[in-house]
């Protein structure tokens, strides 16, 4: 297992070497030069050159990029160019806001997922598996945006059952305050793709020769689908899970966007319109090392849940 | 004896014991309403919420250039001068100084005194001292934005203006240090309280400068307490303002407090205009500011901005034209705002909307008789009434001078003769060789093909431009093809002259007729005279109206100037947007004022619903 674990970690350096040149062409090629925006309206070419100097844009490529792997190795990507705020400080701060929106979400969207998929595999051919799956097309064939004017204007707004938008101070108003109607789209987003993949799983392990065999030995059908099938099905289900978690953390911008969320989505989405190169370095980096790390922690969980998988 | 009664005695203890229930209720009521109406009559149960359409990004003064920052900034820090609340067209108030500035030398020399007593709100920095407010500040400010290090966007407010302090920056830049200690010939502090500012030319327009939040004091202990690597202070600013910040999470929420050493002032701006009568009588001689805390929340999206202000969540929003149909009914609210009881207010942006054409581009630039008919053909076949409706969503209205409502030197009468007429266009351009081809498209008089090249942003407002354009070029026929890129590189292509023509827009940094004249002086190529123009004429006339004031005869020169503009045509004139304020029934006394940002120390609003009113036990005001 140890030996398995370093050896990932060793295949990580050129993946990430390889996430460092990309971001780094794809930014100078289209992300355009900071210097003229941040020189203000009426500024001169002196003025204009004494800003690229101090952000190091004026330097060449070769140097550039060398910084930006010195700052990936040290973890420190300085500070934001339209801020001068510290980057690291903008990650600390942005994190716990969309944490506390993302954890929740994913969590009840898993269990309700499971659950719901389990019930209809276990009916599967019945009015119902085929009502399920109709309401769950319908519900992912709907954008997310339409999700969000439609729940905000109508809980939020006509109902007022929750605020319009909004963050507080303390962690519990957070939470059931401001992010209950976030999180609510977010399961109705979510549930209905994941509802229908978790249950192809099911059907796939349902119609395995050791279900039958338990059926036959007795085994109570609550034991089978929640302990036998459960189990094996959990594979292709957390490798799903781990791979979407980073994403879902910078996915999530829409609803931060809209509910005035001070989360990382929302950050993102300001420095790409900032052209803040140092705060969407940092960004990509990490979440192109929590990819690689969730994956990492997807595979130990196999072993985890099924002892006969072998890591090798 | 003991068991006498005796009636002095009584009496004597029955005063005593008054006098001491007397003198512990006072106490009481000034340890209970001091704290809460230290800021004149500022009342904490007062609290107006505000929303910003776009995040902010700090609050120094000298670093700072988005609008929403600086509206934050125009509360916590004091300039020298400002603009009175009521006035039309603005006009300049002194703020912290004594007066408006002495002027002497022919323009040239500005003497400024300032209000004894003004200090900075309390901070670490001062190491436990009341920190007065110094005429030492204000020159501190204006080096600061000058020193190369701090690289302030707001350089060109004092660059090439202020006797030797151009040399200190030059001196900086050779030695990688800004020598803040050293005399500036032109920024002299004879006393505390005494700010002498020597120009190297007559600038009539400097008092403008003074008003302007770049110039804001700020203290040196401060800014050396907190700066970061780039020499600026973002996130502690102590100012001298109505209100001092009190929380502020990035990008999402900013809250103010009534600052409790403000001097605070009493209502009394007066107008002719009778909308503004039923204003006056509720706010005259009010203590101010009444608002005891500003709650800013940064909404990006439409929608939810909206629906909180109808949910009651914001008191005062800034109603962007995509919103404007949802709300608005041509220039009035719909009936069912009215019926909530919300109120708005609307003025003209101080700003221009204009098309401009390289004149230095090989097809479009240039001064001679088919380059000049070419521009005046695509002015004509543009039609501005249809960008008012279509992509401003009525929310503008198309001008015809260069020099914006609002700001000195406009001309309400002035009619350019540049109309929407694609049908003289095109008899234009016949008879300057611009001949159709076989393809129906018209090629240069030397018969060579040719392409317009429209630049504008990939979002939906530069889509709508791209497709009215092409509609104009096709009624000329005209081949047009839309350059699109992000602003940044488009701003880069403007300033290197790269770019043959594009929609740009101007709002004041302060509100005299130069701010916008200027752009189209020729030594403002490469800075701000994105149309490259260089035209002799205008030029000479530029150069003589910066050494005039305001007066019959600077107007006379910016009309003759303007008519340069129509008859050469480096641009079309385009529009001029609306500001609409939804004001909600809560709020007292909101008028939008053309320059100043915020206007929270000027308003009043019935306290929070469900509060109790400091100091007291009345129940709170209806909402």
């Amino acid at each position: 297992m140890g030996a398995y674990i370093i050896r990932r970690l060793w295949q990580m350096i050129p993946t990430m070497l390889g996430v460092i040149l990309l971001v780094f062409l794809l930014f100078n090629w289209v992300g355009g030069d900071p210097a003229y925006v941040l020189a203000g309206k009426i500024s001169n070419q002196e003025q204009i050159d004494n800003i690229r100097r101090q952000l190091g844009v004026d330097q060449p490529y070769w140097v550039q990029l060398w910084i930006f792997v010195k700052q990936v190795v040290t973890a420190d990507f300085g500070a934001s160019w339209s801020t001068n705020e510290r980057v690291s400080h903008i990650l600390l701060t942005r994190l716990g806001p969309s944490l506390t929106v993302v954890v929740p979400l994913v969590l009840l969207a898993t269990l309700i997922s499971i659950g719901l998929a389990l019930a209809v595999a276990y009916v599967r051919g019945s009015f119902t598996d085929r009502m399920v799956m109709i309401i769950c097309t319908v519900g992912l064939s709907v954008s997310i945006l339409v999700y969000i004017i439609v729940f905000q204007y109508v809980f939020a707004y006509k109902l007022g059952w929750f605020p319009v938008q909004g963050w507080g101070d303390s962690f519990v108003e957070n939470l059931v305050v401001y992010s209950s109607l976030p999180i609510l789209i977010g399961l109705v987003v979510s549930i209905a793709p994941d509802l229908r993949l978790y249950r192809t799983f099911f059907l796939d392990e349902i119609n395995q020769d050791y279900v039958r065999t338990a059926r036959a030995k007795g085994v109570s059908e609550n034991r089978i689908m929640w302990v036998h099938v459960l189990r094996n099905a959990s594979i292709p289900i957390i490798t799903f899970l781990m791979a979407g978690i980073p994403g879902l953390l910078l996915g999530s911008f829409l609803i931060e966007r809209f509910f005035s969320i001070p989360g990382i989505g929302r950050e993102v989405i300001l420095a790409v319109e900032r052209s803040d190169f140092p705060v969407i370095k940092a960004i990509t980096v990490y979440v192109a090392f929590a990819t690689i790390a969730t994956n990492l922690l997807a595979d130990l969980t196999y072993k985890a849940v099924d002892p006969r998988v072998q890591l090798k | 004896m003991t068991g006498r009664w005796d009636p002095t005695r009584v009496m004597r203890r029955v005063r005593k014991a008054l006098l001491c229930v007397t003198g512990h209720a006072c106490a009481l009521a000034v340890a209970v309403v001091l704290p809460t109406f230290g800021a004149y009559g500022a009342d904490p149960a007062k609290v107006i919420r505000h929303v910003f359409p776009a995040a902010e990004t700090g609050f120094d003064p000298a670093a700072v250039q988005d609008l929403y920052s600086a509206t934050i900034e125009q509360m916590l820090f004091e300039t020298l001068l400002t603009y009175d609340y009521l006035a039309r067209p603005a006009k300049l108030v002194p703020l912290t100084a004594e007066a408006m500035p002495e002027v002497s030398d022919s323009g040239k020399t500005y003497t400024v005194r300032i209000r004894k007593g003004i200090y900075f709100i309390d901070d670490p920095a001062f190491k436990g001292k009341r920190r007065e407010l110094t005429a030492g500040d204000y020159a501190y400010a204006f080096k600061r934005l000058i020193d190369p290090k701090i690289r302030s966007p707001w350089a060109w407010l004092v660059e090439g203006k202020i006797v030797g302090l151009d040399d200190l920056a030059e001196a900086a830049k050779r030695s990688g240090h800004f020598d803040y200690d050293a005399k500036v010939e032109g920024l002299e502090t004879p006393d505390r309280y005494t700010l002498r500012i020597r120009l190297r030319e007559t600038d009539y327009n400097l008092p403008y400068i003074l008003a302007h939040e770049p110039t804001s004091a700020v203290a040196r202990e401060v800014i050396e307490t907190y700066r970061d690597e780039a020499g600026r202070a973002m996130a502690n600013p102590v100012g001298t303002g109505a209100y001092r910040l009190k929380q502020w999470v990035r990008s999402s929420k900013i809250v103010l407090d009534a600052n409790p050493d403000f001097r605070g002032f009493v209502w009394d701006f007066k107008s002719t205009d009778p909308e503004d009568q039923p204003l006056i009588a509720q706010m005259k001689g009010k203590k101010m500011p009444q608002v005891g805390r500003v709650e800013v929340s940064i909404i990006e999206e439409d929608q939810a901005r909206l629906l909180a202000f109808q949910n009651n969540e914001l008191d005062l929003m800034d109603l962007g034209g995509p919103l404007a149909p949802n709300v608005m009914d041509g220039g009035k609210l719909k009936p069912e705002f009215v019926k909530k009881g919300v109120k708005l207010s609307r003025i003209i942006d101080p700003a221009i909307i204009y098309v401009y054409w390289n004149m230095q581009d090989p097809i479009v630039g240039g001064l001679s008789k088919e380059k000049i008919a070419l521009r005046r053909a695509m002015a004509m076949a543009y039609n501005v009434e249809d960008e008012v409706k279509v992509v401003r969503n009525g929310q503008a209205i198309a001008i015809d001078y260069p020099i914006p409502y609002g700001v000195v030197g406009h001309d309400p009468n002035y009619r350019s003769p540049v109309k929407y007429d694609p049908a003289t266009a095109n008899r234009l351009l016949d008879s300057f060789g611009y001949k159709k081809g076989p393809d129906g498209w018209r090629n240069l008089p030397d018969g060579k093909p040719f392409t317009i090249r429209y630049a504008s942003r990939p979002d939906s407002l530069g889509r709508q431009l791209d497709e009215l354009w092409k509609k104009a070029f096709d009624s000329i026929g005209i081949r047009m093809e839309v350059q699109k890129d992000k602003f940044p590189e488009l701003l880069k292509l403007e300033r290197q002259c790269k770019l043959m023509m594009r929609t740009a827009s101007w709002i004041a940094d302060y509100p005299d007729a130069d701010n916008f004249m200027q752009l189209l002086y020729g030594k403002n190529i490469g800075q701000n005279n994105n149309a490259c123009a260089k035209i002799p004429e205008y030029d000479a006339l530029y150069e003589q109206s910066t050494r005039m004031p305001d007066s019959p005869e600077r107007d006379k020169l910016y009309h003759e100037m303007t008519r340069i503009i129509e008859n050469y045509a480096p641009w079309r004139l385009d529009s001029a947007t609306y500001r609409n304020m939804l004001i909600s029934p809560r709020v007292q006394g909101y008028r939008k004022h053309p320059i100043l940002h915020a206007e929270w120390q000027f308003i009043d609003v019935a306290k929070a619903p469900g509060s109790v009113s400091s100091g007291s036990t009345s129940k709170a005001a209806p909402d």
